[in-house]
């Protein structure tokens, strides 16, 4: 009988946080980590992507393919153009390296490299290690709802945590009420002046899932630069080992 | 007139000493004075030379953002025919295609960033001509063990060789010079000894992928001919530029701060390198000389000659404007050396005119007295005065033609704490006279301007004579 009353009791307190985790009144954190997740797989993803450089004179487009476990392991591979086809990217923890067959050279990029353009692009190499978690490095806060593109979304400031090492002071994103899609996103350095914006855009589903395909980004300070980066394929939760980010591999991965 | 330049003459040796002092001050105003400029202009000729001529040239056809911009993306395309138009403008030497860039150079565990310039090896040889460059002595330890041992040189000559230790040379007149043996022992000993010190070298071919390193980039990277160095940086429009590429010679650049870190590759290679296919950064164009109207115009003719509003001519001193302060303000302070030495040997000049004139006060009183008219005393003094100072100033100029000669062809080599200060300012440490020039005709002016004006002294005070007045004093 006592045991009975436990069970409807336990039943119960799980059925009440269901039901808050089912309503509409999620917190802030939660629906960073929901965009968070479903963007980069709740495990492991691999994506295909492609990168175009724009700058006032010139464009060019990079192609490369990507393999991710957890927040701790990247791998990228280049595969256009042909003339740096082959370049290979590795993350582990905190660190990166870059393998260059035409050099046949091993580089473990310095942290004072990582503020750098990855590529030549507006991405830095920190954004691609993406060395910071946005749940957990950061207090996020519903700060209104608005309306983007006609989707409702979640206007939430995220301010940086004091203890975290992060470049960036603060983000506002908006994020998608009913696919967890970010569809704008600024950020800001520690002084609170905007440093560049990302813009998700042309929503399809992939993989089983909803998402924004097309992510662009615009440096504050030299808006006639861009870059545009497309996912042409992406598959989440693949089955990928820790023991495939390794050094070796970047030489044979294809 | 005669009859008085005779009296001036006999007058000038009845007191010898006086003559020769006053005429001995006027040798040494104009002998320092030209040889001090000489010097001054001959250095500052020599940096140009070395700098200029071979380096950045007088002129440049760049993009127009280059120069603020050094990067490989602001380049031009490779046009033959405005090469050929350029050439055929009056008073141009030389255009030469340049690609210049900064990468990342390394070899083994040593990394260091460098200046790469891509050239034309044939064309090139009418601009910095790197095969001349190319090191082919070397004294190193093992040079001088074999030498010791070879026992074909004595010790004295032996201890000059130790003293070079390190050193390399492009040319067997530079080991001469840098050696400074004595005559005897230069005809004996300096074959034998560029027998032992000589090393092998090579150059670049036409299509060539290999490069040639600056000598002391080469040994901070450590590499020697036939080894590699990896280079990487960024390439046109943000591309990764990487390769590695075979040395195929070590090159001595004078200028320390160039040798530190030059690499030369040819021009195609570096457009693969950098995937700026047809694309270059510069022409550079050198002119016979580097006066400023010829810079000017052809300054003027060439941008004429440009297709479109991307491309521009600049001037030496508009791509090196540091250099060009620096030869300004050191002449500058260098005219005002001269001003003060002038001033001081005018005083001396001076001096000597006001000791004669009141040492025959009662000379000129007399001539005076029995009928001498003034206006033929004064022509006399003038007379005397000019000759005084001619024979100053011939001597002076005389006597400063062989050291300045010497010095034009056997240049001073600084050595010591002087030269590595010269050396780390990006100076090479030689200091040779300037060939004879305007200065020359310059300086001998000025002093007799100065001369005239003594003059003036002596000829008021005759004026002013009254004899009674001379003859009693």
């Amino acid at each position: 009988m006592k045991n009975r009353c436990l069970i409807i009791f336990i039943l119960l307190i799980q059925g009440a946080g269901m039901s808050a985790l089912f309503s509409q009144d999620l917190s802030a954190t939660d629906i960073v980590r929901k965009a968070d997740e479903k963007f980069n797989g709740e495990k492991s993803g691999y994506s295909v992507m492609a990168m175009t450089i724009i700058r006032p004179e010139w464009q060019r487009t990079i192609e490369f393919k990507s393999w991710t476990l957890g927040r701790d392991y990247a791998l990228a591979l280049i595969t256009a153009p042909a003339k740096e086809a082959g370049q290979t990217f590795l993350k582990r923890g905190s660190e990166m390296w870059s393998w260059n067959p035409s050099i046949n050279r091993l580089i473990k990029l310095p942290p004072s490299m990582m503020s750098q353009g990855w590529m030549g692009s507006d991405y830095t190499n920190d954004d691609i290690l993406r060395e910071s978690s946005v749940v957990t490095d950061y207090i996020h806060e519903i700060v209104g709802e608005e309306d983007i593109n006609d989707r409702e979304c979640y206007k939430i400031k995220m301010t940086a945590r004091e203890n975290a090492s992060i470049v960036w002071g603060k983000q506002i994103r908006w994020i998608d009420k009913k696919e967890f899609l970010v569809l704008r996103a600024e950020l800001y350095d520690e002084d609170g002046s905007l440093v560049r914006t990302e813009i998700g855009s042309d929503i399809k589903i992939m993989d089983g899932r909803t998402i924004t395909s097309k992510i662009e980004l615009v440096p504050e300070e030299e808006p006639e630069n861009k870059t545009l980066l497309e996912i042409r394929e992406i598959k989440f939760n693949i089955p990928v080992g820790e023991s495939y980010f390794s050094q070796q591999n970047m030489k044979r991965v294809r | 007139m005669k009859e008085e330049f005779k009296i001036a003459w006999r007058n000038l040796w009845r007191n010898r000493r006086r003559t020769i002092i006053t005429s001995a001050s006027v040798f040494f105003a104009v002998f320092f004075a030209v040889v001090m400029r000489s010097y001054q202009l001959g250095s500052y000729d020599h940096m140009i030379n070395n700098f200029i001529e071979s380096f950045t040239g007088y002129l440049q056809v760049q993009h127009i953002k280059y120069m603020d911009n050094p990067l490989i993306d602001n380049s031009f395309d490779y046009n033959n025919s405005i090469v050929s138009a350029i050439s055929g403008i009056d008073k141009v030497v030389s255009v030469t295609p340049h690609l210049e860039s900064f990468t990342l150079a390394s070899s083994g565990t040593q990394t260091k960033g460098v200046a790469v310039i891509a050239i034309d090896p044939v064309k090139e040889k009418n601009f910095s001509d790197p095969e001349s460059k190319l090191v082919k002595y070397r004294i190193t330890d093992e040079a001088i063990e074999r030498l010791k041992n070879a026992g074909v040189i004595p010790d004295e000559v032996l201890n000059k060789v130790k003293q070079n230790l390190g050193r390399s040379y492009s040319s067997s007149a530079r080991v001469e010079l840098e050696l400074a043996l004595t005559d005897k022992d230069k005809e004996l000993f300096i074959p034998e000894i560029l027998k032992y010190i000589e090393v092998s070298n090579g150059f670049l071919a036409n299509d060539d992928d290999g490069i040639l390193v600056s000598d002391r980039l080469a040994s901070y990277l450590k590499v020697t001919i036939g080894d590699s160095v990896i280079l990487m940086g960024q390439g046109y429009h943000g591309t990764s530029a990487t390769g590695i590429f075979p040395v195929r010679g070590i090159i001595k650049i004078p200028s320390p701060d160039i040798d530190n870190r030059l690499i030369i590759m040819t021009i195609p290679a570096a457009q693969k390198f950098y995937d700026a296919e047809g694309k270059i950064t510069s022409l550079v164009v050198n002119l016979t000389d580097k006066s400023n109207r010829t810079i000017k115009t052809a300054k003027a003719r060439i941008n004429s000659l440009l297709p479109d509003d991307n491309t521009i001519t600049k001037t030496w001193y508009e791509l090196n404007p540091i250099l060009y302060q620096q030869i300004q303000g050191d002449s500058q302070s260098g005219m005002a050396m001269l001003g003060l030495l002038y001033f001081i040997i005018f005083f001396g000049i001076f001096g000597t005119v006001l000791m004669m004139v009141s040492e025959r006060k009662r000379e000129f009183g007399v001539l005076v007295a029995i009928g001498m008219q003034k206006k033929k005393l004064k022509r006399i003094v003038t007379i005397e005065m000019i000759l005084l100072g001619a024979i100053g100033l011939v001597c002076g100029l005389l006597a400063s033609v062989p050291l300045i000669l010497y010095f034009y062809y056997y240049p001073v080599i600084l050595k010591g704490d002087l030269a590595s200060t010269m050396e780390d300012w990006g100076w090479d440490a030689v200091m040779p006279t300037a060939w004879f020039g305007p200065y020359f005709y310059w300086q001998a002016v000025i002093v007799a301007l100065m001369v005239v004006m003594a003059t003036i002294y002596p000829l008021r005070k005759i004026g002013k004579l009254k004899e009674i007045e001379a003859l009693k004093g």
